[in-house]
């Protein structure tokens, strides 16, 4: 006799509301006038953005904020097929750009969706630059993507 | 350093994309069968180390619900929630006080059918940043990495497929390997669908149930229990920043200094030449020489060489992953733990097809985190 | 096997309710910055790190590679411990293997809680919710026998039986309940790092708090606090050099139960009182570190205590009293600091509890006495110390330290 199991969906859907801290709540405040903020670690001087709280190289505290250029360098890129939304995988619409990007002034790169080149044409080493959304409140999507400088 | 302490044992599921059993069942049929097989019970272990993951469980603290399963009840039990091959090294730890003669490591992810391990992922990111902005998820992280490392050198994308048709056809070759496609080329992983460019589906690992259990006992016991023991000759554990746009995605430092201690402890002082085999958690095809690289065991630059000259073939002048790797079987916590038994099975000659000519001394690796942002080592020797 | 001894401690600065100032690694950052600033030591000289927490409270799996810069891990080996309330214990007893293995010398361990980010139930309802929710979508019912034991597993439900068999056992009354829980509040008030403090709390204070589920009263129950901890701790040799003060571990052990015979069987067939895995993780510890007599041994005891009565009936298990003996020694005043048997002079997990940290606070609470660093909580005299952790469902840790170092 075939033995079927069941197999009961159990949605496990817990809200948290965490606490963004100083580093990333002064990167958020910056929004609010365009900018873009990293801050260099007093011992290698390297430069990181989004800005955090430790060197983890030099085990520095970092509280040297500087404001970065709205340019920089796309050093590396990937074009997605898909999305995933809580671990489901499916297709998206249509292949978008998911860039890290060396900003005038900073070491690390900072990712953001790129647009105004095509998936096709895109390669590394363009020069992009910063676009905003029209109003910008502090909040995360205000820096809404790069496009080519 | 003499660690004397000896995998004595183990017993794997075949992995599958849908085992279609619990976590205690599985647990049960592992830890009774690897007994069964070494003659022993659960009086003859001394302490148990468990590797899962509570998200992927959906429980807190799962491992309560796996203490009778797994023969710890009422005995001293631990949980490391990472890879599997972190419990070993605690494990082992344990054995090297004195304390114990012998130890249990269980680990399983049931990351097929039941939860999706792209959910991994996803909770370790930033919830401050990471999951805000959205654009990061595994496999776009993975991807970005491909890309850096293949740009790195000026390497095509087709070397992607050249591994993944290599990891592929030893995999179908390897009866605890979920991917079974025999009829793998190239040509069939380049017709796979893109995900995240350069990624394809046939680059990346698949979604698997699978686990495990491995018995170490300390030199004397491990003798007693199997005529054909291996030893731990060497440990190493490392990690890398955490924030992503820190790292040079091409290069794993933290794998460089985790060989570093186990090879140092292991007396290994030129792994290409000392290394007969390796068993490399590479999650993504790109990840294979870009690890390989790490643990020193091919050169910077040389990849696209090295794969196309078969060097890297179970039948070449250093095996890597000729179990297939987890481009056969990822389960989530446990896949650490298979490429060990899989160096296992090497060194005692029984990987039956998957069979390398020489096998010594292994180097098994284990990953965690986004971009294996931190790495395990462990060296193995007859 | 290695001799370890903790050198060193670090605390946030406060533990509370709410830290709405800080990240998670940034307040995780926070305890590590005490811990060197106590030591004097530097990242350089950490040869590996363990980091444990409740990870279902936050959140954010694991927490130690989003926090990896924060805990000045980068280039370490770090060994993440979970296993619920007894983490903070675990992951020492993991850094305590990590130096007697002689792998490595000086070990930080690192544990936080931050539950003001998570609901409130959220971890502890995690235990039980996909088991209940599986079966209520598979028609079981949960109301009957397996059920309740099942949903009484996680919360205040179930405790209250155990609380009920341990007050029959030992002929002992929910004012005694009342009275421990003020004893701890009122030590809480000399520990700069505890949540709960309350100077004047008394057994008619805590009696007035609304009944939960009898005989658990609001006042009985710890609360739910943002903090971390770090303990460090070294081999012989490193910690002659580094350390003017030493807590030496003497024993560590573990027993673990099992949740579903723990919750479902003994609790409803045995008795969720009787605590076997304490009884025998104690005996275990006794031998290892040489231990003929529980009852005149300690001079410090730091018990887990989620529920009040925890603290009265490890006492009676871990064998320093006799069963039916605990609330007599509260009354004869014998469990205050200037007492006999000085118990949880930190106010214990009833004062204060980010749960990652719980378990661990036990140990570095130990460590403090015994190193003569406890401050207004001092003890005098603390030569020999024995802390405990209980969590997941009906687990022990033991450890026990002392100022000589074990033969």
């Amino acid at each position: 006799m075939e033995v079927s199991y069941m197999t009961p969906v159990v949605p496990m859907d817990f809200t948290y509301n965490y606490r963004v801290g100083k580093y990333v709540q002064r990167y958020l405040d910056a929004f609010k006038d365009k900018k873009i903020l990293g801050v260099r670690c007093p011992g290698c001087g390297k430069v990181f953005v989004p800005p955090h709280m430790f060197c983890g190289a030099c085990n520095k505290k970092l509280d040297d904020f500087v404001e970065l250029s709205q340019e920089g360098t796309l050093e590396n890129f990937t074009v997605g097929h898909i999305i995933i939304e809580k671990g489901q995988v499916s297709a998206a619409e249509s292949p978008y750009i998911l860039g890290m990007i060396k900003l005038d002034g900073a070491d690390s790169l900072l990712l953001a969706k790129v647009e105004g080149v095509s998936p096709g044409e895109v390669e590394t080493g363009i020069r992009v630059k910063a676009a905003w959304k029209d109003k910008v409140e502090g909040d995360f999507l205000d820096l809404d993507h790069f496009e080519p400088a | 350093m003499d660690i004397n302490v000896a995998v004595a044992g183990f017993n794997m599921t075949p992995c599958s994309s849908d085992l279609v059993t619990t976590r205690e069942r599985m647990t049960f049929e592992l830890s009774s069968g690897l007994f069964d097989d070494l003659g022993i019970t659960r009086d003859d272990v001394g302490t148990y180390i468990i590797a899962t993951n509570d998200f992927l469980d959906g429980r807190t603290i799962s491992n309560v619900f796996l203490d009778a399963p797994v023969g710890a009840y009422m005995k001293d039990e631990s949980k490391v929630e990472m890879d599997g091959l972190n419990a070993l090294m605690y494990a082992c730890m344990r054995i090297m006080t004195g304390q114990y003669e012998t130890a249990l490591v269980l680990a399983f992810g049931l990351t097929g059918y039941q939860v999706s391990p792209y959910l991994h992922i996803d909770y370790i990111m930033d919830p401050t940043y990471d999951r805000q902005v959205k654009l990061l998820n595994e496999l776009s992280a993975a991807a970005l990495q491909a890309r850096c490392y293949l740009d790195k050198f000026g390497y095509s994308e087709e070397l992607l497929d050249e591994i993944a048709a290599k990891d592929l056809s030893n995999a179908a070759l390897d009866p605890y390997q979920l991917r079974q496609l025999s009829d793998i080329s190239k040509e069939k992983v380049k017709g796979s669908d893109y995900l995240y460019e350069p990624l394809r589906e046939l680059h990346c690992y698949p979604p698997t149930d699978g686990g495990i259990v491995v018995l170490l006992a300390s030199g004397e016991k491990a003798k007693e229990l199997t005529d054909k023991p291996v030893w731990i000759k060497g440990m190493g554990q490392s990690i890398d920043p955490y924030y992503i746009g820190d790292r040079d995605l091409s290069v794993s430092p933290s794998t460089t200094q985790a060989a570093k201690r186990a090879y140092d402890m292991a007396g290994i002082t030129d792994p290409k030449g000392q290394v007969d085999v390796a068993e490399i958690s590479s999650l993504f095809a790109c990840q294979e020489p870009l690890l390989a690289e790490a643990l020193g065991l091919l050169d910077q630059g040389r990849a696209a060489d090295v794969y196309a000259s078969g060097d890297t073939a179970i039948d070449g002048k250093l095996p890597i992953n000729p179990s297939g790797g987890p481009l056969g079987a990822h389960p989530i916590c446990a896949t650490g733990l298979l490429r060990m038994a899989e160096a296992v099975r090497q060194l005692r000659g029984e990987a039956e097809k998957n069979q390398v000519a020489k096998a010594e001394t292994a180097v098994v690796h284990g990953q965690d985190g986004v971009c294996a942002q931190q790495n395990v080592v462990v060296v193995l020797g007859t | 096997m290695r001799n370890v001894g903790i050198i060193g401690v670090g605390y946030t600065p406060v533990f509370v309710s709410k830290r709405k100032d800080v990240s998670i690694p940034e307040m995780i950052s926070e305890a590590v910055d005490a811990a060197f600033d106590n030591t004097g030591l530097t990242p350089q000289d950490i040869d590996a790190i363990t980091f444990g927490n409740m990870h279902t409270f936050e959140g954010v799996n694991m927490p130690h590679l989003w926090g990896a810069e924060h805990i000045r891990s980068l280039g370490k080996p770090v060994m993440r411990i979970a296993t619920g309330g007894t983490t903070g214990m675990s992951a020492f007893q993991a850094g305590y293997y990590h130096v007697a293995s002689g792998l490595h010398d000086v070990v930080m361990i690192v544990t936080y809680e931050k539950h003001s980010e998570g609901d409130a139930q959220v971890g502890l309802m995690g235990i039980i919710t996909p088991e209940v929710m599986a079966m209520l979508a598979s028609g079981i019912d949960v109301t009957g026998g397996k059920g309740m034991g099942a949903i009484g597993g996680g919360s205040a439900g179930g405790i209250s039986y155990q609380a009920m068999s341990y007050l029959n056992h030992a002929g002992a009354g929910i004012e005694h309940i009342d009275g421990i829980a003020a004893m701890e509040r009122r030590n809480a008030a000399k520990n700069p790092y505890a949540h709960l403090k309350d100077p004047n709390a008394t057994a008619e204070t805590i009696a007035k708090t609304p009944l939960v589920s009898y005989p658990i009263r609001f006042g009985h129950i710890c609360p739910t606090t943002d903090g971390a901890t770090v303990c460090i701790i070294a081999s012989e040799e490193k910690a002659k050099e580094l350390a003017d003060k030493v807590a030496w571990v003497w024993a560590v052990s573990n027993c673990a139960s099992d949740a579903t015979t723990g919750n479902l069987i003994e609790g409803l067939i045995t008795d969720p009182a009787e605590q076997m895995p304490c009884i025998i993780a104690a005996r275990q510890a006794y031998e290892r570190a040489g231990i003929k007599d529980p009852k005149t041994e300690f001079d410090v005891i730091e018990i887990y205590n989620g529920f009040a009565h925890q603290t009265l009936m490890f006492l009676e298990k871990l064998g320093v009293c006799e069963v039916g003996e605990a609330h007599k020694l509260l009354e004869a005043g014998e469990l205050e600091r200037d007492g006999r048997f000085p118990t949880n002079a930190s106010g214990g997990v009833v004062s204060t509890n980010a749960i990652g940290t719980s378990a661990l606070n036990r140990v570095t609470e130990c460590a403090l006495q015994i190193m003569g660093k406890a401050d207004k909580r001092q003890v005098p005299d603390a030569k020999i110390a024995l802390s405990s952790g209980f969590g997941g469902c009906w687990w022990s840790d033991l450890l026990m330290y002392g100022e000589k170092k074990p033969m």
